[in-house]
């Protein structure tokens, strides 16, 4: 007992004036608490989520073909897991990190679920929304796949390969998501594509074609080259001096005047162009960053080897530097995801955001002040996702010894 | 055997190769331009849209809110006045977003769990959503959805005016900039004052009490000067569907503001509470092992050096925040990027008219860095 | 190569027992030249760091530049495998000039190997690796066989154990010994050395200058710019002091150390040798 009232005296109650402090947080930290479980659980009126949950999720993609994104949800489940296993095998066998670190059975699951808690919940909540079997059938398959995967992994990342069956190997793991690509696209296009499906999808487009631009626009600013580092500077400066909506805005009334008239873009390829280009800019400041970072020691022993520019580049600063700002580019990744919600109100593309909006309009839910609702559950499949990004981020930053003192 | 002197291949020269280097980086650029300036003007043509500046002269035909600005006024009085609704709201969330961040920051590091644990909250929430569901639910769900229609408005202690249509709130009655120089010429006083103090207590080591002697000092002159020009508040009052007196706060500035200060208040927090955990621990030891108090420790010592760290990134912030403001064309708040949105939809041409945006906002956003990077400069540490 | 080399030199076959040079162009060792340094000048902006220098060094020899910091030995050894660019003067390594042509450039850093006073090991790389990097990629040489060689280095600078362990993971000196392994992974002809071991702790000094130590007795050719006046007093075969960018005074370390001439350097070796 006497524990608690040297906790609360050490904690909330220090000197009259922390005192005073503590009681107008409790009231307000009262209040807010007491106002989100009333509205959670008493006056919020959820049945418009329900409804539309689909619609939320992934937009008008035909029933006929769900089926296809139930395949690739799994199949990306046990690329995950398998490319977890294979990475994390490479690590010991390098000497990277120590193999006893891996923990097993329980413990791991503990691990797991704590790291993944809340995308974990999102899912249950979800699942408990959809209130089919459907569903529930993917995500323990999901479950199921990921975990195969992640154990048969490590047996391939353990193979003594020789070149040709590695090459064959990153291939076939390179491939698996652009066949997936394609498999759903063959149904039904990408431009037809909403829901929150739409903001993962630009998101995962524009960080994989921002990578290439942004290393080489970074490269370029720092190159010894004149002509080379004003190109690169005035571009980084511009798209970085612009607002990511405005260029959407352009790009949405504009962009059609750049090309042929046969290449007018459709809306989301748009938005991928302005979110890659825009994403590429701030990629490029950020790998410059790291560039910075390493010494320059590293690029006169690899001249003193007598490496070739390239290769001094990418075989021994790029992998350095490009490790050295990870927090800052996953960092940049979360803010892109949320960007994403931008492309419904500048283009009108068919995102979660703009679907919370246009459902309350339906003839069911019309003037019942049900904004308050939609928008809650837009703003938690958001704050999810980012959230648990940036929390592993922090804990590989952790790991990697970077920011700790 | 390379002989001495021997003149090098032209394929194989360091210069030449650089050269070469930078003549295709710069030709694939300007080619790029060309290519795209080429089909931007055969569209042009193609479907008969000016590419001149010359719409900047034709008549607006839309009004902007609370503004007088007839429909006959050319496009570019519209630009100017969308230019310094983007500053208005901008200056006023960067002041609203700095204090606020700071509170938040500071309580991160606070002593008291629950202070502490409410700032990690707010933090955490915040900024893992985007902005612009702040913006939308600022608007929608609050001002259109919470607040009252303007006949059973809100009326705090009589002071304000809080209904759908906008904020009303009391403001000094009087034309002019009698106001503003009152406000100069205190804050010109306090100055002095301060200073005055400070020779104080270097000359007699009395504790200075810089803050309260100066801020008395601000508050007397303005007081006297309030009293002495003779000016009044104005309640804003409610009359009919429209509200007198004060001055009223449009509802898409309100949630824009609310929107920009909740959300780039999140960033400046982190950057505050890690800007003073980045100061050595042995700093502040050192100033304990010195005897000066908690206080002095955190004002002399840790503040000055956190601030350092904390110029380039709270910079940094500033510059979204005005970029961020751009979005309350969403919500119909008539900024820089609304007039060219909605003047693009009465027939404007769509390119030249983003393009002058653009230019403004990268303009701004240069400007804004070079004042960074003075501020950066101006209190770096003196290293060898 | 080297037919041509012999002629235009000075009076070869340098002798060992010649106790004062006229200048830094009088080779010892077999007598070949390997590097030859003519009329060299380097500015950084307005600061000259090289004021024209000349130097050879013969084949199999070892010479140790010595002087106060700032006083451009450094900045020679860099210029010698274009780290730097000299502005005036002819870098002639090997018979290959160092001019703007790639293929020269390239040719003189495959045949110059440098260990440098921060090691500049690749941190994201194993030891066995760094040491294989560039035999593969620039020898391209096969992978197994590299690590063969890679094995002997290590074998070699005594930590063979270490192959598989990152750099971070490893001492001051280990490091420095791995660097050093590295560089002679190219098989270079020339080895560079600026300021070895200023970076490491007194105890781990030792153990780089014994691999120096073996490598100067296999006869590599070798450049020194180092504090260390033990070494250069046991392994040196000439001691060249270096002041202001300049070129003070050149001897063998019996002379160099019993009898200097110049004032310059008097001072310098009173202040070092206390």
């Amino acid at each position: 007992m006497s524990g608690a009232v040297t906790w609360l005296r050490r904690n909330l109650f220090r000197s009259p004036v922390d005192a005073v402090v503590t009681v107008i947080a409790a009231v307000v930290a009262g209040w807010v608490l007491w106002r989100t479980l009333n509205f959670v659980f008493v006056t919020g009126r959820w049945e418009i989520i329900r409804v539309n949950l689909r619609l939320m999720l992934i937009g008008r993609f035909p029933e006929a073909h769900e089926l296809r994104i139930a395949v690739t949800v799994v199949s990306l489940s046990a690329w995950g897991g398998l490319l977890a296993g294979i990475v994390r095998a490479r690590q010991v066998k390098a000497g990277r990190v120590d193999a006893g670190d891996t923990k097993f059975g329980v413990r791991r699951v503990a691990d797991l679920a704590e790291r993944f808690w809340i995308p974990l919940l999102l899912v249950v909540l979800l699942l408990a929304l959809a209130g089919t079997v459907g569903p529930v059938i993917v995500a323990v398959l999901s479950v199921v796949a990921a975990v195969i995967g992640r154990l048969i992994g490590p047996v391939i990342g353990r193979l003594e390969l020789p070149a040709i069956g590695r090459t064959v190997l990153v291939t076939v793991l390179l491939a698996i998501p652009v066949i997936l690509y394609f498999y759903v696209v063959t149904a039904v296009g990408f431009d037809d594509w909403g829901g929150f499906m739409l903001n993962l999808f630009l998101a995962a487009c524009s960080i994989i074609l921002c990578y290439p631009i942004g290393v080489l626009l970074a490269l370029g600013r720092r190159s010894t080259l004149p002509l080379v580092r004003v190109v690169c500077t005035v571009f980084i400066e511009i798209i970085r001096g612009a607002p990511l909506f405005v260029l959407l805005l352009f790009a949405n009334v504009a962009l059609g005047f750049f090309v042929p008239e046969s290449l007018v873009p459709s809306t989301s390829t748009r938005a991928i162009v302005v979110f890659t280009l825009f994403t590429a800019a701030y990629m490029a400041e950020i790998i410059r960053g790291g560039l910075q970072s390493v010494p320059s020691g590293q690029f006169e022993a690899a001249k003193a080897l007598g490496l070739s520019p390239v290769r001094q580049t990418f075989l021994i600063v790029l992998p350095q530097a490009i490790r050295n700002v990870i927090p800052a580019q996953i960092g940049q990744l979360i803010s892109l995801f949320k960007d994403t919600a931008l492309a419904g109100v500048a283009m009108g593309s068919f995102e979660l955001l703009r679907v919370s909006q246009a459902i309350t309009q339906q003839d069911d839910f019309a003037g019942q002040g049900l904004i308050g609702e939609t928008l809650a559950f837009g703003a938690v499949m958001f704050w999810a996702i980012s959230y648990t990004m940036s929390r592993e981020s922090q804990r590989f930053e952790t790991r990697l010894g970077v920011g700790v003192r | 055997m390379t002989t001495a002197g021997a003149r090098v291949p032209l394929w194989r020269d360091v210069r030449v190769l650089q050269w070469i280097i930078q003549l295709v980086v710069v030709a694939a650029a300007v080619l790029a331009l060309f290519w795209l300036y080429g089909n931007y003007t055969e569209n042009s043509e193609r479907l008969n849209i000016p590419t001149s500046l010359d719409f900047l002269d034709n008549p607006t035909s839309f009004e902007i809110t609370g503004n007088d600005l007839s429909q006959n006024a050319p496009v570019r009085d519209a630009y100017y006045e969308g230019f310094l609704n983007t500053l208005r709201v901008s200056v006023a969330g960067i002041v609203a977003a700095t204090v606020l961040g700071t509170i938040i920051g500071i309580g991160r590091l606070s002593q008291n769990w629950l202070v502490r644990k409410m700032a990690t909250v707010y933090v955490e929430a915040v900024r893992n959503v985007p902005l612009v569901l702040f913006l939308i639910a600022g608007f929608l769900a609050i001002v259109l959805g919470v607040f009252p229609q303007i006949a059973d408005a809100w009326e705090p202690l009589g002071l304000a005016v809080i209904s759908n249509r906008g904020i009303a709130i009391p403001w000094y009655d009087g034309a002019g900039y009698g106001l503003l120089v009152i406000g100069l010429i205190a804050a010109v006083v306090a100055w002095a004052v301060s200073r005055w103090r400070q020779v104080l207590f270097a000359r007699t080591g009395t504790t200075p009490r810089t803050g309260l002697w100066a801020g008395g000092a601000f508050l007397a002159v303005v007081l006297i000067g309030w009293f002495g020009l003779g000016y009044a508040w104005s309640i804003p009052e409610i009359d009919g569907r429209l509200t007198t007196g004060g001055i009223r706060i449009d509802p898409s500035f309100f949630a824009l503001f609310f929107a920009l200060v909740i959300y780039t208040a999140s960033h400046i927090a982190e950057i505050v509470r890690g800007s003073i955990q980045a100061v050595p621990k042995g700093q502040g030891e050192a100033a304990s092992a010195l005897a000066l108090s908690g206080f002095q420790r955190m004002w002399y010592v840790v503040l000055p050096q956190a601030f350092r760290i904390a110029i380039p990134p709270i910079g940094n912030q500033y510059l979204n925040l005005i970029k961020n403001s751009s979005l309350g064309a969403g919500i119909g708040y008539y900024d820089l990027t609304l007039v060219t949105q909605t003047t693009v939809g009465n027939g404007s041409p769509a390119v030249p008219a983003f393009a002058i945006t653009l230019a403004v906002y990268v303009t701004i956003s240069l400007v804004t860095s070079v004042f960074v990077n003075i501020a950066n400069r101006r209190f770096k540490l003196v290293e060898r | 190569m080297s037919d041509a080399m012999t002629d235009g030199t000075t009076d070869g076959g340098g002798a060992p027992d010649a106790t004062v040079f006229a200048d830094a162009t009088q080779v010892a060792g077999t007598g070949d030249v390997m590097i030859e340094v003519e009329s060299v000048d380097k500015f950084f902006d307005d600061f000259q760091a090289l004021k024209d220098i000349d130097v050879k060094v013969g084949r199999q020899e070892v010479v140790v530049v010595i002087g106060p910091s700032g006083s451009g030995k450094s900045t020679l050894i860099r210029c010698i495998n274009r780290l730097e660019e000299h502005d005036a003067g002819r870098i002639v390594v090997d018979g290959v000039e160092l001019s703007n042509d790639v293929r020269n450039i390239q040719e003189i850093r495959r045949e110059t190997g440098m260990v440098f006073q921060q090691f500049n090991l690749f941190p994201h790389l194993s030891v066995l690796d760094n040491i294989t990097l560039a035999p593969r990629n620039v020898r391209k040489m096969p992978k197994a066989e590299a690590e063969k060689l890679g094995m002997e280095l290590l074998e070699r600078v005594r930590i063979p154990e270490q192959a598989k362990k990152y750099p971070g993971q490893l001492s001051g000196g280990q490091q420095q010994r791995v660097a050093i392994a590295r560089s002679l992974a190219m098989k270079p002809k020339v080895m560079l050395f600026d300021e070895p071991t200023s970076a490491l702790d007194p105890e781990m000094i030792n153990e780089v200058l014994d691999t120096m130590k073996d490598l100067a007795r296999e006869g590599m050719t070798m450049i020194v710019v180092t504090h260390e006046m033990g070494f250069a007093r046991e392994v040196a075969d000439r001691v060249v002091f270096m002041a202001d960018g300049q070129i003070v005074e050149v001897g063998t370390p019996e002379h160099f150390f019993t009898n200097p001439q110049e004032d310059r350097t008097k001072l310098f070796l009173s202040q070092i040798l206390d």
